[in-house]
Order: C-alpha cells, then sequence, then structure tokens
C-alpha cells in the first residue's frame, strides 16, 4: 500500500506505507502528525522531511554530525521519557534547516533536533550547551579576506 | 483568556489529567508544577517561540536546494 502526497514543491508522489513517519506531537509550532522523509538526490546534503497532511507543509533537513564535528545531543530525563527512544533504538538524527539564495545565509538548528527511529519522529530540544537555533552551515570568508571573482 | 487568581499551594486544574501548581511566590517570581501525561510536551513560551520561529522559517525554504555534496563523514558521524 501507498499513501499520494500532492504536494505543492514536488507534485504528486507515491510514499509506500514503510516511509510513513508518525510524529505523536507534530514538528514544534507546525503541526503534522504525518511526514515521510524525501530524497532528491542521493548525494545532496539534504533531504525534505514533507508532511502528509499539509501539501505546503516541507521543512529541509541534514545530519548533523556530518556538518557539526562538535555536535552532542542531550535531552533531559523527562524528554527521554516521554519520546520513549533510548541510544538502543539508536535513531536517526536529522536538524533542520534554514535555506535561502545564498549558501552563506544556510544556516542549521542544532537547538531542536528531529530523532526518528522505527517510523516515529520527534522534535526535542538539545540541552548541549552549544547548539545554537541557527548555527551556519557553510564556512563564510574570514573578515578581511576577500572573495575572489572567477 | 481566562485569568485566575491563585496563592502558594493552590491548583489549577486543565482537562482531566492536566494540574498546574503555584508552588511558591517570591517577589516577582512566581513558581510553578505541572503535572501532565508524559505524552504532552511543556515548554517554557520563549523556547517554544524561537523554535517555531525557526521550523516556520525552514518551511519557506525555497524547492530547488543546491546540490551540496555533504561534508565527508567524521569519525563521530551517525545516521
Amino acid at each position: 500500500m501507498a499513501v499520494t502526497l500532492h504536494s505543492s514543491r514536488f507534485g504528486d508522489l507515491e510514499i509506500p506505507d514503510e516511509a510513513v513517519i508518525e510524529f505523536p506531537n507534530g514538528l514544534i509550532g507546525l503541526g503534522g502528525t504525518q511526514y515521510a522523509l524525501l530524497a532528491r538526490n542521493d548525494e545532496s546534503a539534504f533531504v525534505w522531511l514533507h508532511s502528509l497532511d499539509d501539501p505546503d507543509l516541507a521543512v529541509p533537513v541534514t545530519n548533523p554530525f556530518r556538518f557539526f564535528d562538535h555536535f552532542e545531543l542531550e535531552l533531559t530525563d523527562d524528554e527521554a521519557a516521554r519520546i520513549g527512544m533510548t541510544d538502543a533504538d539508536d535513531p536517526a538524527v536529522y536538524v533542520t534547516v534554514r535555506a535561502t539564495d545564498s549558501l552563506e545565509d544556510f544556516s542549521a538548528n542544532l537547538y531542536a533536533p528531529i530523532l526518528i527511529s522505527s517510523g516515529r519522529g520527534h522534535q526535542v530540544i538539545n540541552q548541549s550547551a552549544d547548539a545554537p537555533v541557527r548555527a551556519p552551515l557553510f564556512e563564510r570568508p574570514a573578515a578581511g579576506e576577500r572573495v575572489q571573482a572567477a | 483568556m481566562l485569568i485566575i487568581t491563585r496563592r502558594a499551594g493552590e491548583k489549577i486544574r486543565v482537562a482531566n489529567d492536566i494540574c498546574i501548581e503555584v508552588i511558591e511566590v517570591t517577589g516577582s517570581t512566581v513558581r510553578i508544577g505541572i503535572a501532565a501525561p508524559r505524552s504532552i510536551p511543556v515548554y517554557r513560551e520563549e523556547i517554544w517561540a524561537a523554535v517555531q520561529a525557526e521550523n516556520a522559517a525552514a518551511a519557506q525554504s525555497p524547492a530547488q536546494l543546491p546540490d551540496v555534496p555533504a561534508p565527508a563523514s567524521s569519525s563521530t558521524g551517525r545516521n
């Protein structure tokens, strides 16, 4: 079985049942209860977490461990109990990406990662001290350094 | 908005399974205890608002993202 997603960005897509991810509490402030991860290209750093309830609702996400060597995720005991996942579940970790026209302005939200395991997903609050809401994804030229025109 | 006056030690019940207690009032600070089912997330408003705003901004991202390869996976890389 599959569900058909009528995405306003990507057109009609067939989502196999096993790819449906239940988000009991949705994304914080955005809601939605069912999402799927859409990869446009196997090589790309970014995949889309697309709502199956709302054709307009999708956020790019990426793997924080690939971009941020020092990324750490720390949950309160209450939140760990709420989502019912432990290290043994080995959840996949994603962070939302704010994409713009300029790569220099791309940022990732290390403060509110998304954990996915066994078809369930939760957005959590990262208690780690070094987890900004808007962490730049790409290096900017150092101060004083000019970007050379090609 | 429903506004209720309570003293320290008094409680407010929301539906059948959420209980909010005023624990202590010290000057302009109020300590509040919230008993709710585990499945209900509870956030400080400013934290909820910051994440909501960032989620909303991410959801405005253009459909065409550049095909940027991920950096090489570091030794601690997962997923």
